[in-house]
């Protein structure tokens, strides 16, 4: 059973607006994929010509190697877990689950025992005759899960189907999805806006933004090599220093950071960095700590504004004496108390932070947050 | 059209949906109003005369309301009355729906909404036959005044626009009751609050915050009570006499007792127009649109 | 005493007033009904009697009459609720720039008073020979009682969630399916309640049958002719009659609705 899909040049428009970009894409069969990305960048659009919902205005979608233009939703070998489950009300569970098997046309007696092997999958024997109304939110997501199932789909596509539990659940159905996954060997297409979901659970994972594919890689790919300035500020949280490009040694580059001094970073061996183009330089906050006397790598002197104290650690807000930018600093409980009495609000800290570490891209054009909501606030770097 | 709902419902089912919504708009509500117009624009004629000289489109038959002294006064008296039975359903019910929508507790509201709905129910035919009964020359209420000392004898009820139009407040009241009662319950109760706890007494209270709300409510009961009061045959019928007719009746009688179709349906084409021009008036009056109107 | 209770006070008088006024014209009709006294009416009293139950009884017109009432309504219900279901379908379903020409089209006989429906319905089915009888009152009748099907259907339809629609589609229903396994049992409730209603609205119907029923007598046109020309107690034993069945019907139906409201449907 092959359940690879790929993605040919596809196209989709709305009028003027072009809510997918030309977009190739191979996922392979029994891949958990994730597509992540802010609400409107498109993510939900691509799952629905995966489904057939849609009709892309350009390209071609295959599942299992067979072009899928022209088959309708009812004939696509995928199954779709709806963000809002979309159970059927009327009906109790059993009927829920048959739905699928019934309308083609499988008798009672084999619809039933197919039913009861998912009820029992996904842990919940003997909740058939009940209503689905009856159900908590867990159970309603495991019903849902049940009668996606039922129809043995090739690819099981997942609309953020998390997104309407509480936080202890949620993560806890995060296990149980990867597990029903290996156990299946299906494939999984899943968009969510949820780093943690996108990166505890997928193989891989593709970071969208504004229609666009802004890079396809494993979690700890796209968490430690990020591809764009996009990934880098979403995925995960970033500080963003900008300079010049003064020279570049393999996958060593300096950057002339103005009042900054010089900044040093780590680039990709596929991106171009041509000696005094602008840009940035990407370093986590739990990349930087306190350093004391002279140090062999650049650093950078803020002064602290606010201590946060989140449990595992403690995130720290200065500001650089340099530029005046916003430096978060994220620091185990170990360093913290070390350096507790130069935690507090308007000490001088000198930071630094091992090259190695830090990503440096070029002003690329790509889609900004602001780093404060976590929103889109502009399309393209002046 | 097709393609929006033959991608919901499949081909045959949506052509089932066009052709039934066909079917009712073009040969149940289009295709006659238009036939009943181009007759209203067409001389009566024997068949023979048919497609002759004289068949072609006249006003004649609109001339004639005008020049006929009684059916001109019956046709204005048929529109003043039924404003003025629209006005007085407005004032008999409002008080009532403001009562049901923010006064009554749930239970009490509940109760009064069945009680409300059991003669929406039964028959106008029915309701309009017992105010027969109550206004009849030796009927309860003659009785009822006269054992009161109020009246030395009977009054002829039923011999003047009166009673008409009193029937027609009693048949047509919840079509106005409804309507209003559901636009005052979509009123927050804070609004109302609010303008008491910043001074406002009741009138004011009622004329600035309640009224305005209820607009649409209030539109939709005045042009169905209208509507059902110009148009209505009924209750003229019962409680009218020969002396207080209403234009319906004209209209009847030229169907069924005149055999000039083309002039009966002249004056149904003007009553359909005095509707609409109603109607108009009213959305223009309480600046709402039709889609305020079918909620 | 404030001014403020003094209002409310009077606010209850007059709800009282209200209801009374609701009422009491019923009740003196049926009362009239058990009056020994050739004319209907409760002044004066003559006696206690059920004998105009019995002369109705015996009244071949009237059950003609009630025959024709419920063939009508029979036939109006057959044509007027799948008009009205399809008719909130499309509403539903389709966005056109012509839709709001269409929806004043489809909301007009509402708005048309029914003695002009009759008439134009009369006026158009000539060329075709068919004149006044049962066939063009279901006509006639049907016309505005769809539009009365389609509001009740609609509102119902604007609180289904289509995305059930889509999950049906997607587990592999055809739309026709989908729409009778998911929508057209959501919708049952509201068919339901407007078939009760769009038989009612034909059975009781005067201004538009008058126009269309020729010589075939619906019940309610029988009792209108009976008031005016013959008129006995016999109208009343009728009258009572069918204000007890819609009663029974009334209740019936809004204790049903109201259970329903509470509690999803099993």
């Amino acid at each position: 059973m092959d359940g690879s899909v790929r993605l040919e040049e596809v196209v989709m428009r709305f009028g003027d607006f072009t809510a997918i970009d030309e977009t190739s894409l191979a996922i392979g069969s029994g891949e958990f994929f994730s597509f992540l990305g802010p609400s409107g960048c498109g993510k939900t659009t691509l799952l629905n010509i995966v489904s057939g919902f849609l009709t892309p205005s350009a390209g071609q979608v295959y599942i299992g190697g067979a072009p899928m233009a022209g088959v309708p939703v009812n004939r696509r070998p995928t199954a779709m877990i709806f963000q809002n489950l979309a159970l059927f009300p009327l009906m109790m569970v059993f009927e829920n689950i048959e739905f699928g098997l019934e309308v083609r046309g499988i008798d009672r007696r084999t619809r039933r025992e197919t039913a009861e092997r998912l009820l029992a999958l996904v842990a919940l024997e003997g909740v058939g005759p009940r209503r689905v109304t009856e159900l908590s939110g867990g159970q309603k997501q495991r019903v849902a899960i049940a009668r996606a199932l039922a129809v043995e789909p090739r690819v099981l596509l997942l609309d953020e189907p998390l997104s309407a539990l509480d936080l202890k659940l949620r993560q806890h159905m995060r296990s149980e999805l990867k597990a029903i996954q290996r156990k299946t060997g299906i494939t999984f297409i899943y968009i969510t806006h949820d780093q943690g979901e996108a990166l505890t659970m997928s193989d891989r994972v593709a970071v969208m933004s504004a229609g666009r594919l802004q890079q396809v890689a494993d979690p700890m790919t796209l968490y430690r090599q990020p591809a764009t300035g996009f990934v880098a500020a979403f995925v995960g949280e970033n500080n963003r220093l900008e300079g010049r490009v003064i020279d570049r040694q393999g996958e060593r580059v300096r950057l002339d950071a103005g009042a900054l001094g010089e900044l040093m970073g780590r680039t990709g061996p596929e991106v171009t960095l041509a000696n005094g183009t602008p840009a940035a330089l990407y370093v986590r906050p739990e990349q930087l700590r306190p350093v004391e006397g002279q140090a062999a790598a650049p650093t950078l002197v803020a002064r602290v504004e606010a201590v946060s104290f989140e449990g595992a650690w403690v995130m720290v807000a200065t500001r650089l004496e340099g530029s005046g930018e916003v430096l978060r600093v994220q620091l185990g409980n170990e360093v913290s108390r070390r350096y507790a009495d130069a935690l507090t609000p308007g000490q001088r800290l000198t930071l630094g932070f091992d090259p190695a570490d830090a990503v440096v891209l070029p002003l690329d054009g790509s889609p900004r947050l602001d780093a404060a909501t976590g929103e889109v606030v502009a399309g393209a770097d002046a | 059209m097709l393609r929006q709902l033959s991608a919901r419902f499949g081909g045959p089912l949506a052509a089932a949906i066009l052709v039934l919504l066909g079917i009712w708009l073009i040969v149940m509500v289009t295709l006659p109003q238009l036939q009943m117009i181009d007759y209203s624009l067409r001389p009566n004629l024997l068949p023979d005369q048919r497609g002759g000289l004289e068949d072609g489109w006249t006003l004649a038959n609109y001339a004639t309301l005008f020049a006929n002294d009684i059916h001109r006064t019956i046709f204005f008296k048929t529109l003043w009355s039924s404003v003025l039975v629209t006005l007085l359903t407005l004032a008999v019910s409002y008080p009532l729906a403001w009562y049901l929508a923010k006064v009554a507790t749930p239970r009490q509201a509940a109760l009064c909404i069945l009680l409300l709905i059991i003669p929406f129910w039964i028959n106008e035919i029915l309701r309009t036959y017992s105010w027969f009964i109550i206004l009849a020359f030796r009927g309860p209420l003659n009785e009822v005044l006269m054992m009161l000392g109020l009246i030395d004898r009977p009054i002829r009820f039923l011999s003047g626009d009166a009673g008409v139009m009193v029937g027609m407040v009693y048949a047509y009241i919840l079509f106005m009751v409804f309507p209003v009662y559901n636009a005052i319950e979509s009123l927050d109760d804070n609004q109302v609050r609010a303008a008491r706890d910043l001074g406002a007494g009741t009138l004011r209270t009622h004329r600035r915050i309640v009224i305005p709300h209820a607009k649409p409510g209030i539109a939709t009961g005045c042009i169905m009570t209208f509507m059902l009061a110009a148009g209505s045959y009924a209750v003229p019928a019962l409680l009218g006499s020969p002396g207080s007719r209403w234009f319906t009746q004209i209209i009847y009688n030229w169907f069924f007792e005149g055999g000039n179709w083309n002039q009966g349906a002249a004056y149904a084409f003007l009553l359909l127009v005095l509707c609409i021009g109603f109607m108009s008036l009213v959305m223009r009056i309480f600046r709402v649109g039709l889609g305020d109107i079918a909620k | 005493m404030s001014s403020r209770t003094l209002m409310a006070l009077a606010l209850r008088g007059y709800v009282v007033v209200f209801f009374a006024y609701l009422f009491l014209p019923l009740a003196i009709m049926a009362a009239a009904t058990f009056n020994d006294s050739r004319f209907p009416t409760v002044t004066p009293w003559d006696g206690t009697t059920l004998r105009w139950f019995g002369e109705l009884a015996a009244d071949g017109a009237m059950w003609q009459a009630l025959g024709n009432s419920l063939l009508v309504a029979a036939g109006v219900l057959l044509l007027a609720v799948p008009i009205g279901i399809a008719t909130a379908l499309f509403l539903n379903s389709v966005s056109s720039r012509a839709k709001p020409f269409l929806y004043a089209l489809i909301l007009s006989p509402l708005l048309t008073p029914g003695v002009i429906i009759g008439i134009s319905t009369l006026i158009f089915w000539r060329q075709w020979g068919v004149g006044g009888g049962v066939f063009l009152t279901v006509l006639g009748q049907a016309t505005f009682i769809a539009a009365y099907v389609m509001l009740m259907v609609t509102a119902r339809l604007q609180r289904f969630d289509r995305t059930l629609e889509r999950a049906a589609l997607d587990l592999g229903a055809s739309p026709w399916q989908a729409f009778r396994r998911i929508l057209l049992p959501f919708l049952k409730p509201a068919i339901l309640s407007a078939a009760v209603i769009a038989f009612l609205q034909s059975f009781e119907n005067y201004n538009t049958t008058l126009f269309v029923v020729g010589y075939d007598t619906t019940l309610t046109v029988y009792i209108a002719s009976k008031v005016r020309t013959g008129l006995t107690p016999a109208v009343n034993a009728l009258g009572l009659i069918l204000i007890l069945v819609t009663v029974l019907l009334a209740v019936a139906y809004e204790v049903k609705r109201r259970r329903e409201a509470v509690a999803p449907p099993r």
